[in-house]
């Protein structure tokens, strides 16, 4: 009897589990030190979390990526898209697939993927908790946003519209 | 760019056409995970431990010898397959062996309990292994997966525990 409880339970607790983890998947995060001004795309308004170090004076952003991501950037963009990926992570490949075809079709826009599958130390430095996470990081080395899980095409394309040359 | 391992899908195509490669049909686990939460509930509901058992001899098989050689996918290709339309969608290995082997750790632990009267110990060791197992059917959300990064994470501290397949 009890056994068919936590049963019932369990499966409640991790259908309610299941319909919250989809909700937030591919919801954008901007990050506050981001220079340009939060463009209000959807419904990100909690900001950030984390981070106090920086001063929002104008032009000289103060946080930047580690340097192990600022070697991948591509430096002919405005902003390079860092895909953060582990072996283990099956939705790595379809946020690949969305990333790079958006980069492809938009002027100024990179696309690079890191493996942390073996660099725990990084995954940390980043703050990042679950693959594939995103990081929008301008041509300065400045994050400008984040997104966790396979991130939707258009909300990100419309969050990245200001940092990317008309 | 730096991911020599991962095939692009151009590539990925061609792997389809030779089904004993490094992917699988992402319906087989699926419906593999489908199965595994049915005899999850049925062990909880009887608590009788042999049952929990032979899963955990399914989680061994799909861990160490891979999906397809899992009883349940042997059971998608040979019953469920056939009547389903084909597909081109592929699904890596790895992330699914990772799963099964946190399935047979959960598996494990549950049978010791129900195996030495430790039946709470046994309740809620099944009971994590139904909430995978689940959310991974219902959602094809694959908490191992989501999981290795972070047990990747700990074992900064706690020296390569996360690094174990």
């Amino acid at each position: 009897m009890t056994g068919a409880l936590v049963a019932l339970g369990t499966l409640l607790l991790a259908a309610a589990a299941g319909l919250a983890l989809r909700a937030r998947d591919g919801r954008i995060r901007v990050t506050a030190a981001a220079p340009s001004a939060d463009t209000g795309s959807g419904n990100s308004g909690s900001g950030n979390s984390g981070s106090v170090s920086s001063e929002p004076v104008s032009g000289q952003p103060v946080d930047k990526v580690p340097e192990d991501v600022r070697a991948v950037l591509d430096p002919a963009a405005a902003v390079t898209l860092v895909q953060l990926s582990t072996t283990f992570c099956t939705p790595c490949r379809h946020a690949r697939v969305v990333l790079s075809d958006l980069a492809d079709r938009t002027d100024g826009l990179a696309h690079t993927d890191i493996d942390l599958t073996d660099r725990p130390a990084l995954a940390a430095a980043l703050a990042v908790l679950r693959t594939p996470t995103t990081l929008a990081v301008d041509a300065h080395g400045v994050e400008l946003l984040r997104v966790g899980g396979v991130p939707k095409r258009n909300d990100l394309l419309a969050a990245l519209r200001p940092h990317l040359p008309a | 760019m730096s991911g020599p391992t991962e095939p692009s899908p151009h590539q990925s195509a061609q792997l389809a056409a030779q089904p004993s490669g490094r992917t699988v049909d992402p319906r087989g686990p699926r419906f593999a995970a489908w199965v595994t939460t049915a005899v999850l509930v049925a062990v909880l509901v009887t608590g009788w431990w042999p049952l929990l058992a032979a899963q955990a001899v399914v989680f061994a098989l799909g861990a160490f010898a891979g999906p397809r050689h899992s009883p349940y996918s042997v059971l998608y290709r040979v019953l469920v397959a056939p009547r389903l339309a084909p597909t081109d969608e592929r699904e890596d290995v790895a992330p699914l062996r990772f799963a099964q082997g946190v399935g047979f750790g959960f598996a494990v632990v549950g049978v010791l309990g129900y195996a030495s009267g430790l039946v709470a110990l046994g309740v809620v060791a099944t009971a994590f292994a139904l909430a995978a197992a689940f959310l991974n059917a219902a959602f094809g959300f694959c908490l191992g997966c989501e999981a290795y990064l972070l047990l990747n994470r700990l074992s900064i501290i706690n020296k390569k525990v996360g690094t174990a397949r």
